[in-house]
């Protein structure tokens, strides 16, 4: 317990400050249908994730004055950073001063409950309704805020940041390279991926966490989620050593082949395009090279004329 | 006669010499801003290569994807000169362990060798492999030796085609020669070993430190490389980043299928006993121990502790998904972004930066020409640079093939 200490003292000694951003999806379609689809109208909608997410920033905030939140909003057909704002609400400047509570969290939890209303609310103007959660564009939104703070701190600060992905929809293959691009990138910026998953397991949330050293977890009840995130998420990077985290998760890194989507484990790579297949064709089906078939060696045909010379064992079997 | 004809062939080459050229005023590029500093010209001009350099990238052209590569460290008397703190030597080492990272960072499947010649000799450091620590570990041992004599083109470029030349057809060979002395000094005719490599299909490139050598322009002109001096040392690390991304491919790199395996992470049990075993990968080495998990290769279900890397059993290369995923953006490159003047911009999109939340303060502004949503400088080069992907794109759902 002592090192653990001198470790947390030492954070705060250094200048060093920790920012977290949180992404929650947002996505319109799978919170409504799981409304539709529960029996008792008691059990959790968006509004109630939402409580538990305040509480939990607030907890955050309240870990040490060092600490800094972002939150995005992920939605079926935008990114809508939730907190900071860009432009100040006057409004909300108005209202902070009426209650008894801390203004940082009056600040932040006005603000993430006016934008989320202005994000539900808004009209899509696209004709058709997309049904997955837009990600990959919050995750690099993220990383390019991520990318801006650091910048503006000078040498000896340092910036220790973190992503926690709150997912509530299925993965949507159609991200995947866009995703991958994002967790490559996160992983050279050190910044560590957490997942938080409500309902079906993500694969590539999986390995967004194994990847860049993050925790991946399934809630089993909805109902227990500010539980969840206030025992597992809430602790800083450096305390993590010492916790009783839940354990990784065996990620599954084998390649699914190109032509049936089946994982395998030997499979033959194009050299051009780097597409996987399970087994040997003479043409690449996605950049569609004739590939170089393997000729059969030359030196066989010169050891027959030779041995025929010497009157060697191929003679015998001539005759 | 002969006085005409190599007139005529000095003039294919240059067509006059800088001198004789109108002169420059190279003083009026740099501007001091209000405080007197320099520090803002200097990154304008930075950035102004990096997006002439992403501008002139040729797009749809094949690349070689799995390349072998053979750096030529330059260990002669004249990398002791301190034109560069402290000392050449020492910035060329510190600058290339930053390459090699970045190198199979971007290059996951690929490998590396590193060769030094002094003395008119050439010695391998490392053979190539796929192992980044390996080589830095080795390349931390030559800050100590020290750098006497001439260096020696001929023969370097003879220790790396001995090993390039068995090395499979559909891989891209390359040379990386970093040269700080002005000569070279070679036991026979270098036009001969230029030939050679040119046959050998292996592409040669040069990074000078000191001034344009003709032998080096010949060699890298013949085998499609690239040449280029130094100016400093953040231009030295630039130069050096350039060649982790992939060259385009030559004519003769045939393309085939690679059979490659694809381990999972396993823990080896019997029923409820965990079975201990070693890896191949420690075996000569004191780290030697046994575990009970690591990756089993598919075909001879040797071990190895970590990917990628090739089975010394079987042959077979084992690597896992997200290695191969690392090289995708090189197929799908994102285009440069149309710099306007913020008072151009569209007055329908917002005035800050859809990545980073910034208000836009310009001068200059960035629109990807695909989703059209604005960026500041900043937000610019991270993406081109390493995110490789548009959040203004990935959010409009927009993919990269379409137009």
């Amino acid at each position: 317990m002592s090192s653990v200490l001198v470790t947390w003292q030492n954070n705060m000694a250094e200048g060093e400050e920790n920012l977290m951003v949180v992404i929650v999806d947002c996505n319109p379609v799978w919170w409504g249908r799981r409304q539709q689809q529960q029996a008792e109208p008691s059990q959790i909608v968006l509004s109630h994730c939402l409580d538990a997410i305040q509480v939990f920033v607030n907890s955050y905030l309240m870990l040490s004055h060092r600490n800094r939140v972002a939150v995005i909003a992920s939605h079926t057909s935008k990114t809508h950073f939730l907190y900071p704002k860009n432009v100040p609400d006057p409004r909300l400047d108005q209202r902070r001063g009426e209650d008894g509570r801390y203004e940082q969290f009056a600040t932040v939890d006005d603000t993430v409950v006016e934008e989320i209303k202005h994000l539900m609310t808004s009209d899509t103007t696209n004709s058709e309704l997309k049904t997955d959660t837009l990600l990959a564009g919050s995750l690099a939104v993220a990383l390019c805020y991520i990318h801006r703070l650091e910048k503006e701190y000078q040498a000896g600060q340092q910036l220790n940041s973190r992503v926690l992905v709150i997912k509530a929809a299925e993965d949507s293959p159609s991200q995947y390279m866009n995703l991958m691009n994002v967790i490559f990138t996160a992983q050279k910026q050190n910044v560590v991926i957490d997942a938080c998953i409500l309902d079906k397991e993500s694969g590539l949330l999986q390995q967004a966490s194994d990847i860049t050293g993050g925790v991946y977890l399934k809630i089993p009840q909805m109902s227990g989620l500010l539980q969840y995130l206030l025992w597992v998420f809430l602790p800083d990077l450096s305390m993590r050593e010492v916790m009783a985290l839940p354990p990784k998760v065996q990620v599954d890194y084998r390649a699914a082949c190109f032509c049936h989507r089946t994982l395998i484990d030997v499979g033959y790579v194009c050299s051009v395009c780097l597409s996987i297949f399970c087994s040997f064709s003479p043409i690449c089906s996605t950049c569609e090279t004739a590939f170089k078939l393997a000729k059969p060696p030359m030196f066989k045909s010169k050891k027959r004329k030779k041995s025929i010379q010497n009157g060697g064992p191929s003679t015998s079997l001539l005759q | 006669m002969c006085r005409l004809e190599t007139k005529m062939a000095d003039e294919e080459v240059e067509k006059t010499y800088r001198w004789e050229g109108d002169y420059e005023k190279t003083w009026e590029v740099l501007q001091e801003d209000a405080a007197g500093s320099l520090q803002a010209s200097v990154d304008d001009i930075i950035h102004r290569a990096k997006r002439r350099r992403l501008q002139d990238r040729q797009l749809n052209v094949r690349l070689g994807m799995m390349r072998h590569l053979f750096v030529v460290v330059d260990m002669s008397q004249s990398m002791e000169d301190q034109d560069l703190k402290p000392t050449r030597i020492l910035v060329t080492l510190k600058l290339l362990e930053n390459f090699i990272e970045e190198y199979f960072d971007q290059n996951p499947i690929s490998q590396l060798g590193i060769i030094t010649t002094k003395n008119k000799r050439a010695e391998k450091l490392t053979d190539l492999g796929g192992n980044p620590k390996r080589h830095i570990t080795q390349l931390k041992t030559l800050a100590n030796t020290s750098c006497v004599g001439e260096p020696s083109i001929m023969n370097s470029l003879d220790l790396a085609a001995q090993t390039l030349k068995h090395m499979p057809t559909h891989t891209s060979r390359e040379v990386l020669i970093i040269m700080g002395s002005l000569t070279t000094c070679d036991p026979g005719d270098i036009n001969i070993t230029i030939k050679m490599v040119k046959d050998l299909n292996i592409r040669c490139s040069v990074i000078g430190l000191a001034a344009e050598v003709q032998v080096c322009k010949k060699l890298c002109s013949t085998t499609n490389g690239t040449y280029s001096i130094i100016l400093e040392d953040t231009h030295f690390k630039d130069l050096l980043l350039e060649h982790c991304t992939p060259p385009p491919a030559t004519v003769n790199t045939d393309s085939s299928l690679i059979k490659m395996g694809f381990p999972q992470h396993t823990v080896s049990q019997d029923h409820d006993s965990v079975k201990p075993s070693m890896c191949m990968c420690h075996q000569d080495t004191e780290a030697q121990s046994f575990t009970p998990s690591g990756y089993f290769c598919p075909q001879c279900h040797a071990k190895y502790c970590e990917l990628p890397v090739e089975c010394k059993i079987c042959g077979l290369t084992l690597v896992s998904a997200p290695h191969l995923a690392r090289s995708y953006h090189h197929f799908f490159p994102l285009e440069n972004f149309r710099e306007i003047p913020l008072e151009e911009l569209d007055s329908e999109l917002s005035r800050f930066c859809t990545g980073c939340q910034v208000q836009l303060k310009g001068p200059m502004v960035y629109c990807c020409t695909r989703c059209t949503r604005p960026f500041c400088i900043d937000c610019d080069l991270f993406i081109h640079e390493t995110l490789h992907s548009c959040p203004g794109c990935i959010n409009k759902r927009i993919g990269p093939n379409s137009s």
